[in-house]
């Protein structure tokens, strides 16, 4: 989130779109629901499904699954068209002025540079100075500035034509776009709550960029109640994503590619230069923050001499992907030995369940650290447990995986911190032990740690040096503590010893360490800042600057330098979260140099332009964000129909990868979560089975009489991939939709079950296609082709 | 002689059907006082006397059907028996002659009067009314709300027809018609005593046994 | 002081953390349902379950809406259980307006059940006793507000007396109607003197697309049965004894000596 959860209640707009706060964040919907009643904001649920938030909903609109951007593109239509948009903050806030290279255009669904499958991204760049800035036209008028080309590339999304893709009425759409746009006010803020329902798609990345197009346009970014706030759907999923993955290093450090042969190379490729003269370009600082994360990794192993470790970090080739569907592939193809699997559950998790089972079946050994025996622990007898869902899976006799499920403590039995969707690290204690041989990851972590340095010391091997030079300095080595580890995340000063006291401290000579710069401010010399339970608001805003800790800096609005204007005047006297005294910005920590004068720089100190991306060119299929069919799709694309599909959607090849047409498979499967459950895990505790004990289909009234299935009956649904079985739930919550002039129907199904737990149920990624995201490998979950066939 | 034979018994309720009669009236008697215990709070005392509300609750209905059992047993006994014929009708009609004992004024009956014949009948009807009712009220879980409501209701207005009209029965089998018990306790009855009550029964058996 | 419990209709989003802390605070043992063509947990309360959320998908003029709401015992001023009862001690109104269940004075008749007119107690299979939420007296008791009330994440649900949840609730219908709910409104039915649950319904004339009886009163038969009845029958009881004794007093027993019969075929052999 931009913002946080508290935030929410200073909205007087909140478009719900891509997301089930109600169901999916019953707590934090509270703030949704305060702006309801206390600012009588107005709630706008956008939605395939008729959910529980819409039905607390001011207005609700039913869209197909997957056309979001059409909609979204049609708001940013409406907006320049109507003139509906903040042109102050647009002009200072964002690149609208900026110009882009000649030759840059769309057409036929491309944008320009489309060759052979790839694009060349020469025109998609700022036309530069002599000097390296980007040239810009403050009056937004020159034909090639981002503001015309926004307006040009928008203006096919017209709402007949929105109407039309997402299956709506025209009336629907002008109705939301007219709610939505209230935000347009310099006065007004609007947020925008957005989950699974947007990432779970081939242009997710592309999406969310729409999404923040639209609160750029609205001047919603960097106010109270405004920003583009994803919900995250795990406790800690924002901490680990914080923390690193396949491409990134904490903090979102890049990872380094093969040609990146020294530090000096990774740092030249990876530290931004500023795009104007006015822009602070903060991540100039990449070399303080590189160099500190090798000196929390390597300690005194670091030095300047060895580039302080760069060699032993893991470098990725230029160009390849390690994503989820890559490796499950390389899994598939025979190309894995083994897979350490912690709290994951990759057969019920990944998209096209029997792909992920016989890509596991290829493993010589598996190892699953889980609170329960979940599908992936229990793969090699999908089989014996679940032969009519998945008659692919091999016999337990033909799989030579050796699995070991180590029992591991869960949440309530360590400490540690949660990050939540509001970038809070809320510190917290263990409740109770682990049961039984249940075991803390830590400890987990930390013994096969020791056990492999063990076998490297004794046996040797290839590339010892990451592993023996590893820093593992604490004071039981067998058993570190969380809160040691945590200090080591805040960084420290090596030549003092004392705890950092945030990023802005970093040195890139090696005399600091940091085992994530954006945590650093969370465990000073002054104590673990993410314990605080203070319950102060000094704004006014429900900011509760007191309260644990949010990164970045304790900031709790980010970009929070653009809710003023340029003199520094909040946009809104009533809700500033910054207020220049003259000598220094007082309020929430400014997203700005603290005692730097408002018209000394521009307002997104993070951005090497100063300024937001409204013209986003690191993005993969485009600039801006485009409406493409999901990898199936019941219609052809009415925009350009020779390019359906994202042109660089991600798929694989192997002999379990298949699609499906509309011919055969002629309805809209949506898979979503229920307030009930939580994922996979909460079918093996009671009280959630209790609340929902099974799994059932989801079926609109309509195509339910066209069938003659009635409530309850047993249904089956099919796609390219598998099938499942389940009793319909007959709902009129699930509207027929017109689309290109053809009836279409979406079938619900809710995920949640599987073959182990208390309560069982069909996997519904049996059904979900192997079909990515270009841009972060995220699967195509919602949005794919079904049959049903009524068989009870 | 002019007065019939005192040493003579007449047979008038067989074992079986002084057992039954018994049985009956046993089981009446327990369900009347479970029942009137759960009637009113002011009688839960019994409840208490009898093992408590919550053993009461529960043996009340198994006793009822094992009343409602015998009842059946009863009726398929002697429902023939209790036709009213054209002598009753009009024994019906002069109800008060029998009252203040002027049997001059009253037909002849046979085995049984038109009252008993009445008393039969409503006993029958209340027993299956509450049989019914009673099985709705002891199933809340399985039953229809609406004929749980009517079995409210129902159940105790059928328990207070069928309680007072026993205790017009008990009545006129003990102090009201002396000897009468001595037909249900040893199973029959001396001439004289049919010849009065029941003179055209009295009349046929005279007839069968050539007296 | 009565205490009652506010239900915000209008912040319900079926999220059932109500129903959770109630199983959990009074140790219900979790019991997995079959489904039953809906979002509900159960079609209906249980033994074990006490407080269920209703789901109601209801259309109207074209426009589809799903109305959650809170579904559990009442607290009736005027107790449709407490009338039906045939056991002392068994259904007890607190001072505070709680309508409590004592089980050990319980017979497990089922009257409760046929009694509310809010089709609210259920029978335990086994141990054949009604059971229905307590409004977690033993909280109550000591200054804590029910389990439901404490886990609910949207203050839809609020705790607190009586009176002042039904100024709040005036409030809010005031508010509602600001925002063009002519229609609503609290629910807070008189045909049993009000009840210490409350409810702000945005269509308050309709209760019953929220699964609310329109206009509940304690059944007519149960009334029947407790009043008029109980007169009746003592009467006829009365009535029917005193009724022989007199009549033996005046009229004495039947003796053929005195009351021969003249038309009797007298035995003349």
């Amino acid at each position: 989130m931009t913002n946080g959860w508290t935030d929410v209640a200073n909205a007087d707009v909140v478009l719900v779109m891509g997301g089930n706060p109600a169901e999916n964040h019953p707590v934090g919907f509270r703030f949704v629901l305060e702006a309801k009643r206390l600012r009588k904001a107005k709630i706008v649920c956008i939605d395939p499904r008729f959910t529980r938030t819409a039905a607390v909903s001011d207005l609700y609109v039913p869209i197909r699954s997957g056309t979001d951007i059409a909609f979204l593109g049609g708001l940013i239509h409406y907006a320049v068209s109507n003139n509906k948009y903040q042109r102050k903050y647009v002009e200072l806030n964002t690149n609208a002025s900026f110009l882009i290279a000649e030759g840059f255009g769309f057409s036929e669904g491309h944008f320009s540079g489309w060759k052979d499958g790839k694009y060349d991204k020469a025109t998609w760049q700022y036309e530069l100075d002599g000097q390296g800035y980007a040239k810009v036209d403050p009056t937004l008028e020159h034909p090639r500035c981002v503001f015309q080309l926004m307006k040009t590339h928008y203006s096919r999304y017209t709402p007949e034509v929105v109407a039309n893709i997402c299956g709506c009425t025209a009336e629907e759409f002008v109705k939301a776009a007219e709610m939505i746009t209230i935000a347009a006010a310099a006065d007004k803020s609007g947020t925008v709550l957005y989950a699974l329902g947007w990432t779970h798609h081939s242009f997710a990345v592309q999406l969310i960029h729409a999404a923040a197009m639209v609160q750029l346009l609205m001047g919603n970014i960097g106010m109270p109640g405004g920003g583009v706030n994803a919900q995250r759907g795990h406790a800690n999923i924002q901490g680990s994503t914080d923390m690193g993955a396949w491409n990134t290093l904490p903090g979102y450090l890049k990872i380094p590619r093969a040609n990146h042969e020294n530090l000096a190379d990774y740092l030249k490729a990876n530290t931004p230069k500023a795009l104007r003269p006015n822009s602070l370009n903060y991540l100039g600082n990449t070399p303080k923050f590189m160099t500190s994360l090798l000196k929390a990794y390597y300690g005194p192993h670091a030095t300047k001499a060895n580039d302080f470790g760069y060699d032993w970090l893991p470098k990725v080739e230029e160009g390849a992907d390690h994503s989820w569907g890559t490796f499950f592939d390389q899994m598939h193809a025979g190309k894995m030995d083994g897979l350490i699997s912690f709290g994951m559950n990759p057969v019920a998790n990944g998209p096209n369940t029997p792909k992920m089972i016989r890509a596991l079946s290829n493993l010589k050994w598996l190892i699953v650290a889980e609170n329960f025996e979940t599908e992936t622990a229990a793969f090699w007898r999908a089989k014996e447990l679940a032969d009519k869902e998945y008659p692919q899976s091999l016999k337990a006799d033909d799989i030579q995986t050796e699995v070991f499920l180590l029992p591991a403590a869960c949440f309530a039995e360590k400490d540690g911190a949660f990050v939540n969707s509001s970038r809070w690290l809320q510190w917290k204690e263990a409740a109770v032990d682990p049961p039984g041989d249940a075991r803390r990851d830590q400890d987990i972590i930390s013994d096969l740690f020791h056990a492999v340095q063990d076998l490297y010391a004794k046996e040797g091997g290839a590339r010892p040096e990451p592993l023996m030079n590893m820093q593992w300095n604490y004071a039981k080595p067998q058993r570190p503590l969380l809160g040691e580890v945590a200090r080591e995340v805040n960084g420290v000063d090596l030549e003092t010893g004392k705890q950092l006291n945030g990023f802005g401290e970093l040195k890139d000579d090696g005399s600091t360490a940091c085992g994530n710069w954006i945590y650093s401010g969370s465990w000073t010399e002054a104590g673990n800042q993410m314990s605080r339970r203070g319950q102060g608001d000094p704004t006014g805003l429900g900011l509760y600057p007191q309260w644990a800790w949010s990164w970045p800096a304790n900031r709790r609005i980010l970009y929070n330098r653009a809710s003023t204007d340029s003199a520094g005047k909040p946009w809104d006297e009533t809700r500033a979260p910054l207020r220049w005294n003259g000598k220094r910005w007082t309020g929430d920590t400014p997203d700005y140099k603290a005692d730097a004068p408002p018209e000394t720089m521009a307002p997104f100190i993070m951005l090497p332009e100063g300024v937001a991306r409204l013209f986003a060119p690191d993005l993969v299929e485009g600039p801006f964000p485009e409406h493409y069919e999901p990898a199936e799709s019941p219609v052809d694309n009415s925009l350009h129909p020779t390019v359906n599909a994202n042109p660089l959607l991600r798929t694989y090849n192997s002999d379990m990868d298949h699609f499906g047409t509309a011919k055969d498979f002629p309805f809209v499967a949506i898979t979503y979560r229920l307030t009930e459950h939580f994922h996979y895990w909460t079918k093996h505790t009671s009280s959630s089975s209790e609340l929902q004990s099974n799994f059932f289909v989801e079926i609109p009234e309509e195509l339910a009489k066209e069938k003659g299935i009635a409530n309850k009956t047993l249904v089956r649904v099919s796609s390219a991939r598998g099938k499942i079985e389940g009793p319909a739930l007959v709902t009129k919550r699930l509207r027929t939709l017109k689309v290109s002039g053809k009836k279409v129907y979406q079938i619900g199904l809710p995920i949640h079950w599987g073959f182990v737990g208390k309560v069982h149920g069909p996997l519904i990624n049996n059904l979900t296609p192997s079909a990515y995201d270009p841009n972060c490998g995220t699967p195509e979950y919602k949005g794919f082709l079904v049959n049903v066939e009524k068989i009870g | 002689m002019t007065n019939p034979n005192p040493e003579i018994r007449i047979p008038r309720f067989d074992a079986y059907e002084r057992v039954m009669h018994w049985m009956a009236a046993l089981s009446f008697f327990y369900a009347t006082l479970t029942g009137l215990a759960l009637w009113s709070p002011k009688l839960y005392w019994m409840a208490t006397m009898m093992g408590g509300g919550y053993h009461i609750r529960g043996s009340h209905p198994w006793v009822g059907v094992g009343f409602a059992v015998v009842m059946g047993v009863m009726a398929r006994r002697w429902a023939n028996g209790m036709r009213l014929d054209a002598d009753d009708r009009i024994w019906l009609t002069r109800m008060h002659k029998y009252a203040t004992h002027d049997h001059a004024a009253l037909p002849p009956s046979g085995r049984f009067n038109a009252g008993q014949k009445m008393l039969f009948w409503a006993q029958l009807a209340t027993t299956l009314a509450l049989f019914v009712s009673g099985f709705v009220l002891w199933f809340p879980e399985w039953m229809p709300r609406s004929l749980r409501l009517l079995s409210i209701a129902a159940h105790p207005l059928a328990a207070i027809g069928s309680i007072t009209s026993i205790l017009v029965h008990v009545y006129m089998g003990t102090a009201a018609v002396p000897h009468s018990m001595r037909a249900m306790l040893r199973g029959y009855v001396l001439p004289e005593w049919a010849r009065f009550h029941h003179p055209k029964w009295y009349k046929a058996w005279r007839a069968s046994h050539h007296v | 002081m009565i205490v009652a419990k506010l239900i915000d209709t209008t912040l319900c989003i079926g999220c059932k953390a109500c129903e959770v802390a109630c199983q959990e605070w009074n140790d219900q043992e979790y019991t997995m349902g079959t489904f039953d063509g809906s979002y509900q947990t159960k079609p209906e309360l249980e033994a074990n379950f006490w407080n269920l959320i209703k789901f109601n998908e209801v259309e109207k003029d074209g426009a589809t809406s799903w109305l959650m709401s809170k579904y559990q015992c009442m607290h009736c001023a005027d107790a449709g259980c407490l009338a039906a009862c045939p056991a002392p001690g068994a259904i007890v109104p607190l001072a505070n307006g709680t309508i409590d269940f004592v089980h050990e004075n319980c017979i497990g008749c089922g009257y409760c059940i046929t009694g509310c007119p809010f089709d609210v107690p259920r029978l335990n299979a086994t141990t054949k006793k009604a059971y229905k939420c307590t409004l977690c007296s033993d909280r109550t008791a000591v200054g804590l507000e029910p389990a439901c009330i404490k886990t609910c994440p949207t203050n839809c649900l609020t705790f607190g007396e009586r009176d002042e949840l039904l100024r709040m609730a005036e409030t809010r219908t005031g508010e509602l109607k600001a925002d063009g709910f002519a229609d609503a409104g609290i629910y807070n039915p008189q045909g049993v003197g009000g009840t210490n649950v409350l409810y702000v319904l945005k269509h308050a004339s309709e209760p019953e697309q929220y699964g609310l009886p329109k206009d509940p009163v304690i059944p007519w038969t149960v009334s029947l049965w407790k009043g008029p009845m109980k007169w009746m029958g003592t009467l006829m009881f009365w009535g029917t004894v005193l009724g022989a004794f007199f009549h033996f007093v005046i009229y004495g027993p039947q003796d053929p000596e005195k009351h021969g019969h003249p038309e009797e075929p007298s035995d003349k052999s």
